[in-house]
């Protein structure tokens, strides 16, 4: 064997130890569960153990439940405002910090301090906000310029948009973070260079600034939609999917089949259902990413 | 040296077997994990378990008693059965024992309570709960019977109470109208305290629709069931709190988030006159959220229509799916020790004492609890044993005892996929409660048709 193949399966060898622990984990953490979630959605079981092969009855007694349809529009609706709401406001905050000459730490911190609250506790503070009635903090701020109390959460309209905006403002301060650090990676010759030939501000942003941040834009975009997808106690906590499934997710469907009816295997198919849908998002963002990059 | 050495090594063998007895004597103790002991917040009742446990410990010295407090929880149920490590008796609310058995979570009990003869001593609607395919899983803690909770100082303020200061309150639900009417008006409080945000709602308002004659869920006898939640009858009761809230305003700010905890949480500060509540949970308006005993009150559930009924269930003991016979059987025997169970002895008696003294000592009302066990006996032996405890004025509490006495009151919960159609009709609610407009026939045929769908595909629709 020549010397160089025998480098080249050693580098090989080392590198597949080196990953090995990484491997045992993933196998152990990720792929045996998701292997064991499928197999259990076409079997029925008592708790978690198998008794029956039933094939695909669980997905289709999926189709009979009246929440699946409204659970599945609800969670794109999610999606489609936290992009609406939430997208932006990360980038935005990452530019004006960096572009504040003064309190940067203080204002960096600042934004991410949301982020260091417990989740349920951000949930418990906003809903004091949102009380109906009297009681309310935006409803007792509204009594001073004279408007009548609102119902907020209870309004139909209005609950899955309130939601995605307590979560953009628990979460939207370490996306914030992320873009800074991109915007930090930028060639500082490249910005300078704008400044000596008369950018403004706003023209550094869009012809410097953010065509750099593409594709840390993209991939940011991608887990967005893969977190918000999986939205599940904002709605369990603020509204218990109410009113009349208005903020229910599909995320909930599985937590009420799993901990509410003990029916583990209807949980498993819908939790395969939202990981292809989940996979096909990632493939689309792939097949597009890609043939950006080759134009 | 050496003989030293010898006399030496044969002690400690002799000591190290000795020791081997008593652990192994120890080990052959039976272990009772009792998942069912109070908190470390709860000093009181920790004080009554002490008196539970030494009585116990007398009488059954092979059993080790082991506090284990669990708080039954979604979240916790699971991993802890799946592990194994479910103590001994666990305390699910009463609407956890059917899904508990389903999963195998918790073991029969039949054997075990036939030899006792205690069978036959539970109160029937409380085995049904408990009981599936002829197997009984579990007994009872204790029972209840929907009333509504009341704020009598609510009631005074509006000049709604008779010369001894008990209040005058709605016997019917076109009187909830008037009366709550003079109470929002005198006070500014909400009259009724309608919960929407989960399927206690749809729980709650089931109560109301019998009132109104409505039947939910028809039992076929063959074990299958139809929805009837479209019923002229369903639909009065669902258009009555569309009145109440759109038409008169006497509902509190927003029952879409109300639930089982805040209408106790409302009544006891005032922003409610009343709450649909169960006489085994007084404690959670006077001693958790603070009404003074003499402001509150229990009062039947107001007529409507189609009749008086009052929602009949209970709270349970249930026992690990690995609890060997031993172990169950103790937990039995740990039952007359702490007054819940139904042989009256001297034993018995000194646990209902201890218990109604924890009571009192909490300063929640201390009245009759509702008779998980049936038998004079047994009725008879708790009046006595609490009387010296009565903290209360039982002019504020006489009528609910009377009306849930009277025969064709107490009404099981609705059959079938009970959850399930709460869940349905907590929506209709929600959506009535947030649309004034709302097409409530429209709504509620929604409804049926989604109930029945999910009867069909549990098999055990018609």
């Amino acid at each position: 064997m020549p010397v160089s193949q025998k480098k080249n399966i050693n580098r090989a060898i080392s590198g597949w130890l080196i990953m090995l622990p990484t491997l045992i984990l993933f196998a152990f953490y990720v792929w045996e569960p998701l292997l064991k979630i499928i197999q259990m959605s076409l079997y029925n079981a008592q708790g978690f153990t198998l008794t029956e092969f039933v094939g695909l009855d669980n997905y289709k007694s999926l189709l009979a439940n009246p929440d699946f349809t409204i659970a599945w529009k609800n969670t794109f609706m999610y999606t489609f405002w936290s992009l609406i709401i939430g997208f932006c406001v990360p980038i935005l905050l990452a530019l004006l910090i960096t572009e504040t000459p003064v309190f940067r730490s203080l204002t960096r911190v600042a934004v991410y301090f949301p982020n260091i609250l417990p989740g349920l506790a951000v949930m418990l503070i906003w809903l004091f906000f949102f009380k109906p009635g009297n009681a309310g903090v935006l409803n007792n701020i509204l009594a001073t310029v004279g408007i009548k109390p609102l119902t907020w959460l209870s309004a139909k309209g209005w609950t899955i948009p309130l939601i995605v905006v307590t979560m953009t403002w628990r979460s939207a301060g370490s996306t914030a973070l992320i873009y800074m650090a991109g915007i930090s990676g930028i060639n500082p010759e490249q910005v300078e260079a704008a400044t000596i030939d008369g950018a403004g501000i706003i023209r550094r942003i869009f012809s410097v600034i953010l065509p750099s941040l593409t594709g840390l834009v993209k991939v940011m975009l991608i887990l967005q939609i893969i977190s918000v997808f999986q939205i599940l106690y904002e709605p369990l906590m603020m509204t218990n999917g109410g009113p009349n499934n208005a903020s229910i997710s599909i995320m909930m469907l599985v937590y009420n089949y799993a901990f509410l009816h003990f029916d583990f295997p209807k949980a498993a198919a819908v939790s395969v259902m939202i990981c292809i849908v989940l996979s096909l998002f990632t493939a689309l963002y792939f097949v597009v990413s890609g043939r950006r990059g080759k134009e | 040296m050496k003989k030293l050495i010898c006399l030496l090594l044969a002690l400690t063998m002799v000591l190290g077997a000795t020791t081997i007895v008593t652990a192994a004597e120890a080990d052959e103790k039976i272990q009772l994990t009792l998942g069912n002991y109070p908190p470390d917040t709860d000093e009181a009742m920790i004080a009554a378990f002490d008196v539970y446990i030494e009585n116990f410990s007398k009488k059954r010295p092979d059993v080790e008693v082991v506090p284990a407090h669990y708080f039954y929880a979604l979240d916790t149920i699971v991993p802890m059965a799946e592990a194994g490590t479910l103590p001994v008796i666990i305390e699910p609310w009463y609407t956890e024992p059917q899904k508990l058995i389903e999963a195998g979570y918790v073991r029969s009990i039949t054997e075990l309570l036939k030899e006792r003869g205690w069978d036959e001593m539970i109160n029937p609607s409380i085995r049904d709960l408990l009981s599936k395919d002829g197997e009984i899983y579990g007994i009872p803690r204790d029972a209840y019977a929907l009333g509504m909770h009341v704020n009598v100082d609510l009631f005074e303020q509006a000049g709604l109470v008779d010369e001894n200061g008990v209040p005058m309150y709605p016997k019917t639900w076109d009187e909830l109208v008037t009366v709550g009417t003079q109470i929002k008006d005198a006070t500014g409080s909400a009259a009724l305290c309608l919960l929407a945000q989960d399927n206690a709602g749809g729980w709650h308002w089931s109560n109301i629709a019998w009132g109104f004659g409505a039947t939910l869920s028809v039992d076929n006898g063959d074990g299958t069931f139809t929805a009837n939640l479209d019923s002229p009858e369903a639909i009065d009761a669902m258009e009555y709190i569309r009145d109440l809230k759109w038409e008169h305003d006497l509902l509190t700010a927003d029952p879409l988030t109300e639930n089982w905890g805040t209408g106790f949480t409302q009544v006891a500060v005032g922003n409610a006159a009343m709450y649909i509540g169960a006489n085994d949970a007084l404690n959670q308006t006077t001693v958790v959220n603070g009404l003074p005993l003499e402001d509150f009150a229990l009062i039947p559930v107001p007529a409507g229509p189609g009749g008086q009924y009052s929602l009949n269930g209970g709270t349970v003991y249930m026992f690990a799916a690995n609890a060997t016979d031993e172990q169950v059987d103790a937990a039995l025997d740990f039952m007359i020790s702490m007054g819940r169970a139904p042989e009256v002895g001297a034993e018995l008696i000194e646990g209902m004492g201890a218990d109604a003294k924890s009571r009192m000592e909490n300063g929640e009302p201390v009245v009759k609890r509702f008779p998980a066990w049936v038998g004079q006996a047994y009725s008879d032996a708790e009046a006595a044993i609490i009387a010296p405890f009565l903290n209360v004025d039982m002019a504020l509490y006489q009528d609910y005892f009377d009306k849930v006495a009277e025969a064709g009151n107490l009404r099981l919960e609705e059959q079938g996929l009970t959850q399930e159609m709460y869940a349905e009709l907590t929506k209709v609610m929600q959506e009535v409660l947030t649309n004034e407009n709302a097409d409530i026939p429209a709504l509620m045929k929604t409804a049926d048709t989604n109930y029945q769908k999910l009867l069909d595909d549990a098999g055990i629709g018609q």
